[in-house]
């Protein structure tokens, strides 16, 4: 079985190459022997990898995990299978990228949007961004109204599929 | 020393200076005003926005008011109400910390005319200070040096014409301004016209002044400022010079005390002229005058910041002082606590902001949840911060989280404790600029004190995290074995061939 995690936009491969008598795993195609495994828990944790103690600390978020190991800190995201094939969740969302502001608020709720047309501005740091829809469909819902902040990640909008008419 | 009688209780040595002092502020300064005014038997009032009300900067003090405001940020601008608060709740000072009302003269007017006093300088002093124009014009009229400039008087081509005699490149500046909003650097006459008409209308959209001016532009200069303490009635000391040239987006990330390969001389003639200009203006309160340094050894007054300075944690390292009690006490109108001759400089200093914010991405703001917080400690380290696991790192507010400041016999051994700490300070959940403090301190420009303010934009290739596959590759390992469906797959499926044992095999 392979798992991929998501690091600065690269997917990488984890597999399980053997687990007895040692743990092997092979990452990017490069074999490592896990002797001990840690806690798995969030806070400090180490590991024996290729015999030699790899101390670390781990936190969690819903979606993202964090690891500082040697002085740098990784942030990853397990591979979304859905949103990688194209369907799922993901399309229905609009994201805001960056922290910042709503400047102005181009489609009302219940329009119709095509995909990469704008659904709202939002500006951080003098720069102005457009949020634009990610598929064709109607605009479902705005969390954020013009002069609200917003959060990176947020998702500021929805989009549902139009029902067909029997 | 006669005994003192059984019944006589202990007392401080003096009344203490203020009956209860509220902190317009928030986060880790907070945290740091509050911390002098306990030393000095002082009750401390915090004010927080709802979104706050967890935060650590509340508990530093010994009372909390909360101050209502459709933005967070409102709140801890909304000159009424802190006012209101102070008095409802029996304060008789107000220190304003940095930034939010620190240089507001109006919110230095009204706290005075509601009676309290106002722990900085007095409101026409900041009014001076804080019009760019206003204060170069006070500088070169004492005798504090100032680079060649021409202000605008409506006329932008006449304004043009006249900048052209300065010579170039030069810099356009908006009057009102602050934070590089409106600024323009021009290296050609024909780009003039057009920058100036750029630069005043920038300036008119962010200030609502479309005044501008031209100055001199010293290519890669040296930002140094000097510390000051003036006690109102013209009498005025220094507390040494801070290096503050490791900007990024006209904002300092990395700062220092003493400025290293500073020739005496010119050390002297800065700190002289600050002292003269904070004497001239009688000047009440802890000051920063900021200069720029040319590689030719020019230096030109740049602005005065009437303020505690984000900062001063290096200097009174340096020097052993109090910066925030030498305020309380200046405000209290006790006059200076020290002469110059008292003032030592020891060793040296450095102080790293730690700010949400990605350097591979233009510095640009973060957000998250701090998930998990490693404070660094030990000898010559100071941590200032009001963080909590838990926290929301919103766009609300300025991105800086904490600062974090060290102390050596020397620059290169001060240096090394920030790395040090660096390397223990742990912020997970939100990205940081820690990393990259940390790849910016072991640069070899760094280390040899190569210091300009284009520093970052120069060494933006050098600075970049070189790729590490292998610390890679064990972090995905780590994280892998975070997950819970990985780690089921390796630990709790049953594996037949290891239920028989190797041996069978």
């Amino acid at each position: 079985m392979a798992f991929r995690l998501i690091h600065d936009g690269h997917a990488h491969e984890i597999e399980v190459v053997r687990r007895r008598p040692r743990l092997v795993l092979r990452i990017d195609g490069v074999e490592h022997i896990v002797a001990s495994l840690g806690s798995g828990a969030d806070g400090d944790d180490a590991l024996e990898i290729d015999k030699h103690a790899v101390a670390f600390v781990r936190a969690r978020d819903r979606d993202r995990q964090f690891i500082r190991l040697h002085g740098h800190v990784h942030e990853f995201a397990v591979a979304d299978e859905l949103a990688e094939e194209g369907g799922g969740e993901a399309l229905d969302e609009v994201r805001s990228p960056m922290p910042g502001r709503v400047v102005a608020l181009t489609k009302a709720v219940g329009e119709s949007v095509a995909r990469g047309e704008t659904v709202m501005m939002i500006e951080s740091m003098k720069m102005q961004l457009s949020l634009s829809a990610p598929r064709d469909g109607i605009l479902a819902s705005l969390s954020r109204g013009l002069g609200d902040s917003v959060d990176k990640d947020e998702i500021v909008a929805r989009l549902e599929i139009p029902s067909v008419r029997a | 020393m006669p005994e003192r009688a059984r019944d006589e209780p202990v007392l401080a040595p003096h009344a203490p200076l203020f009956r209860k002092v509220l902190i317009a502020n928030r986060g880790e300064i907070v945290v740091r005003i509050a911390r002098t005014l306990r030393e000095l038997f002082i009750p401390s009032v915090a004010i927080y926005h709802a979104v706050d009300a967890q935060s650590p900067h509340l508990v530093a003090c010994d009372e909390a008011v909360e101050i209502e405001g459709e933005a967070p940020v409102a709140a801890y601008l909304d000159i009424e109400r802190i006012v209101s608060a102070a008095r409802a709740i029996g304060a008789d000072a107000i220190h304003p910390g940095y930034g939010f009302l620190s240089e507001n003269a109006s919110f230095a007017r009204r706290v005075a005319a509601a009676g309290l006093a106002f722990i900085g300088p007095d409101a026409d002093t900041i009014a001076l200070m804080g019009d760019k124009i206003s204060a170069r014009e006070f500088a070169a009229k004492h005798g504090v040096p100032v680079a060649p400039s021409v202000r605008s008087n409506g006329d932008l081509a006449d304004f043009a014409r006249r900048a052209a005699t300065i010579g170039f490149p030069l810099l356009i500046k908006a009057a009102a301004g602050g934070g590089g909003k409106g600024m323009k650097i021009v290296r050609a006459e024909r780009e003039l016209a057009e920058a100036a008409r750029i630069a005043s209308s920038e300036a008119e959209r962010y200030f609502g002044d479309g005044r501008i001016y031209a100055e001199l532009y010293v290519d890669r200069p040296r930002h140094i400022e000097a510390q000051i303490l003036g006690d109102g009635a013209g009498e005025a000391i220094h507390l040494f010079e801070r290096e503050c040239s490791i900007q990024r987006r006209f904002q300092k990330i990395i700062e220092e005390a003493p400025a290293p390969n500073l020739p005496p001389e010119i050390r002297a003639r800065m700190l002289d002229a600050a002292v003269r200009l904070a004497r001239a203006s009688r000047y009440k309160n802890a000051g920063t005058i900021e200069f720029i340094l040319g590689a030719d050894g020019r230096f030109f007054f740049l602005e005065m910041n009437t303020r505690l300075q984000v900062e001063h944690p290096v200097t009174e390292m340096i020097t052993g002082i109090d910066i925030v009690r030498a305020q309380i006490e200046i405000a209290a109108g006790q006059g200076l606590p020290f002469a110059q001759p008292d003032v030592v400089a020891r060793g040296a200093a450095i102080e790293c902001r730690i700010c949400a914010e990605n350097p591979d991405r233009d510095f640009l703001p973060e957000t998250g949840v701090l998930h998990y917080l490693r404070k660094p400690e030990g000898e010559g380290v100071r941590f200032e911060n009001a963080l909590r696991v838990g926290q929301a790192i919103t766009s609300e507010f300025d991105p800086m989280l904490a600062k974090l400041v060290t102390h050596g016999a020397d620059r290169d051994k001060a240096i090394d404790r920030m790395q040090a700490a660096l390397d223990d300070l742990a912020i997970l959940g939100v990205t940081t600029n820690a990393d990259y403090l940390g790849r910016v301190l072991a640069d070899a420009s760094f280390r040899a004190a190569v210091l300009h303010t284009d520093f970052v934009v120069e060494r933006t290739d050098a600075l970049r995290a070189p790729p590490d596959p292998r610390r890679l590759r064990l972090a995905l390992i780590a994280a892998a074995l975070g997950d819970a469906n990985f780690r089921d797959v390796i630990t709790s499926v049953p594996d037949p061939h290891a239920t028989m044992g190797p041996w069978r095999n």
